[in-house]
């Protein structure tokens, strides 16, 4: 039942996915090869993302802040400071999980609006400081990454190196999401004072998962860095935290596959619309409202209700089944 | 040293005021909006485009940007809160009024351009350096503000029955009130108080589409700092964060401003989560 392979549409999009990975470096080209990359390594970012705000509960807005410290720290760290790349992508990775810990710890403790507001707050003053400390950043100017050495030079390597990320992410995700911990996150995002009252300790989940966030956000930082070639802080504008947000917003809270969909649409919608790409931002405002106002449970649920050979497994669900709720009810009135 | 003191001043009185058109609406729906700020971009915009671009009295520009302000409120209410409370899901309403205030700083992008333009003079009084309009201003409409919202909610039926929405809302419409419709009501007197605050201080601020966002954040640190619910917090909050901002901006640098805010949030959110002035039940848990 909760193997894998729980239904068509996961086995579709995996299958879809995986010929999508091997076929873009055969047929594609440099182009096709950069976006499957970009997918990549905001999965890397969004599938992390999905774990704190689908399943734990805080409503993190500021994701572009940890992606750009990640990105600005390797390439920091490998052109003026010297280091080897593969030494400075960890490195990054760990900076951004102690960010999480800085900046969760005070706002964790609270309601979630705190929190929120927080990092917003935090992702607004990441841009702030890239301009401001120009010696170290660049400024408005931007910084040149160094690409790694060795065997990962070139953009063909480099994209199996951001595939393997963004695996191994998925892997550590789907697995922490179905064990102890994936069942401690989502008591905590239910009820805390229930997950209070079974000995789980709501802050210390919510932290956990703020700082593995934090660390995947910081290792897609510096793989982001890398693709890109050259950064500048407008790559990490406000609204690219919109974005990884409104893809599991879309893909449904308490869901992997979805926010995976969610990703890839919404990457490349900006893509496909050409001179349209300027109206992307209000689209994603319009779809946001829209989604929440129409199911707030994403388009996730729906998805699999399509597509499933077996119904009701929807075990992250945060609702009860209120269609059959009523109709019980109101059958036992008449 | 007078420059600081003079602009965070003017600085704080726009904290105070949007810290309290938070506390508005945050009274009758436990909401504390992200289209906040956005109200107060919206009454800027909306005035400088009314003076300066129809060439209107600068009486009727503050009436037409007023009216359109509250109008955004009740559609903030109608669109993105009156749902989101009926569902059992918390926080909900985060979302809504984020992707409400993501539009509405898109579209007026759009249509108003992205670089700030400047604000015309308000009132026909002279007044030069430090005595000029748009440092006075804010402050004025600030305390005006404060002092008019306490006595509507304490001295005016309407403003009671909010009071008692905000205590128990259940309680409330036992005792017959039309609980939607005050919110309805306290949502278009925050937009139309928010357009009266974009107003005031749109001198310093200019009518700036990005202006919402940065507002939403200093207001809510504002109002996070005198206690939310709170309106002489609020005052309190606004002027000593415009303060901070302002001298902070003179020893460290323009470029500090927002860093500088929310380094205050944080500190503050360690040592005492509830505020100056607000009450510590508001944790909710």
């Amino acid at each position: 039942m909760t193997g894998f392979f729980r239904s068509r549409t996961q086995i579709a999009v995996l299958l879809l996915s995986l010929a999508v990975v091997a076929l873009t470096p055969i047929f594609g080209n440099l182009y096709h090869l950069h976006l499957v990359s970009l997918i990549a390594v905001y999965w890397v970012l969004i599938s992390t993302l999905t774990l704190l705000v689908g399943y734990t509960g805080p409503i993190s807005i500021g994701h572009a802040g940890l992606l750009a410290i990640g990105a600005y720290a390797y390439t920091i760290l490998t052109s003026k400071f010297g280091w080897n790349g593969y030494v400075a992508i960890p490195s990054a990775a760990a900076m951004c999980g102690l960010c999480g810990l800085i900046l969760g710890l005070p706002s964790l403790r609270l309601p979630g609006f705190y929190f929120a507001l927080t990092t917003i707050a935090f992702s607004l003053i990441v841009g702030e400081n890239l301009l401001a400390w120009g010696g170290l950043t660049g400024g408005g100017t931007g910084l040149m990454v160094p690409s790694l050495p060795g065997l990962f030079a070139s953009p063909r390597a480099l994209y199996w190196l951001c595939i393997a990320a963004a695996v191994l992410a998925s892997l550590f995700c789907y697995n922490l999401a179905r064990t102890m911990w994936g069942r401690n996150m989502i008591a905590v995002r239910d009820s805390e004072i229930a997950a209070q009252s079974v000995g789980i300790s709501p802050l210390r989940t919510k932290l956990t998962i703020f700082m593995l966030a934090g660390f995947f956000a910081g290792l897609a930082g510096a793989l982001y860095a890398l693709l890109q070639n050259y950064i500048l802080p407008e790559n990490f504008h406000f609204d690219l935290s919109l974005f990884f947000f409104i893809s599991i917003i879309i893909g449904g809270r308490g869901e992997l596959l979805g926010p995976f969909l969610g990703a890839v649409v919404l990457t490349l919608l900006p893509e496909v619309m050409g001179s349209l790409a300027q109206y992307a931002t209000l689209i994603y405002g319009v779809v946001l409202l829209l989604v929440v106002l129409m199911l707030p449970r994403g388009l996730g649920p729906m998805l699999r209700g399509a597509f499933a050979s077996n119904k009701g497994t929807g075990e992250h669900a945060e609702e009860p089944d209120t269609e059959r709720l009523k109709a019980l009810l109101v059958g036992g009135k008449s | 040293m007078l420059a600081p003191l003079v602009t965070g001043l003017a600085l704080g009185g726009l904290y105070a005021m949007t810290a309290i058109i938070y506390n508005v609406m945050f009274s009758s729906s436990k909401v504390l909006s992200l289209t906040t700020g956005h109200m107060l971009m919206i009454g800027g915009v909306a005035g400088a485009w009314a003076i300066s671009v129809l060439g209107l009295h600068p009486m009727l520009g503050i009436a037409l940007a007023v009216i359109i302000g509250g109008a955004f409120g009740g559609f903030t209410e109608v669109v993105a809160v009156r749902r989101t409370l009926a569902r059992p899901d918390d926080h909900l309403w985060l979302l809504s009024t984020l992707a409400l205030a993501t539009i509405v700083q898109q579209c007026v992008a759009l249509w108003w351009g992205t670089e700030p333009r400047p604000f015309p003079k308000l009132l026909p009084v002279d007044g030069t350096g430090y005595l000029h309009q748009r440092y006075w201003l804010p402050v004025l409409a600030a305390i005006l503000m404060a002092v008019a919202v306490e006595l509507f909610s304490r001295r005016t039926t309407v403003g009671k029955s909010l009071r008692a929405l905000s205590e128990d809302e259940l309680a409330a419409r036992a005792r017959g009130m039309d609980t939607g419709r005050l919110r309805l009501f306290s949502y278009v007197l925050a937009g139309a108080l928010g357009a009266i605050a974009g107003l005031a201080a749109g001198q310093i601020t200019f009518a700036y589409y990005a202006l919402g966002l940065s507002l939403t954040l200093n207001g809510f640190v504002a109002l996070a700092l005198g206690g939310i619910g709170s309106n002489s917090g609020a005052l309190i909050g606004g002027l000593i964060l415009g303060l901070i901002t302002a001298f902070g901006t003179h020893f460290f640098g323009g470029e500090f401003q927002n860093t500088i805010s929310i380094g205050v949030l944080i500190l503050f959110l360690i040592i005492r989560p509830q505020g100056l002035l607000g009450s510590a039940k508001l944790r909710q848990v």
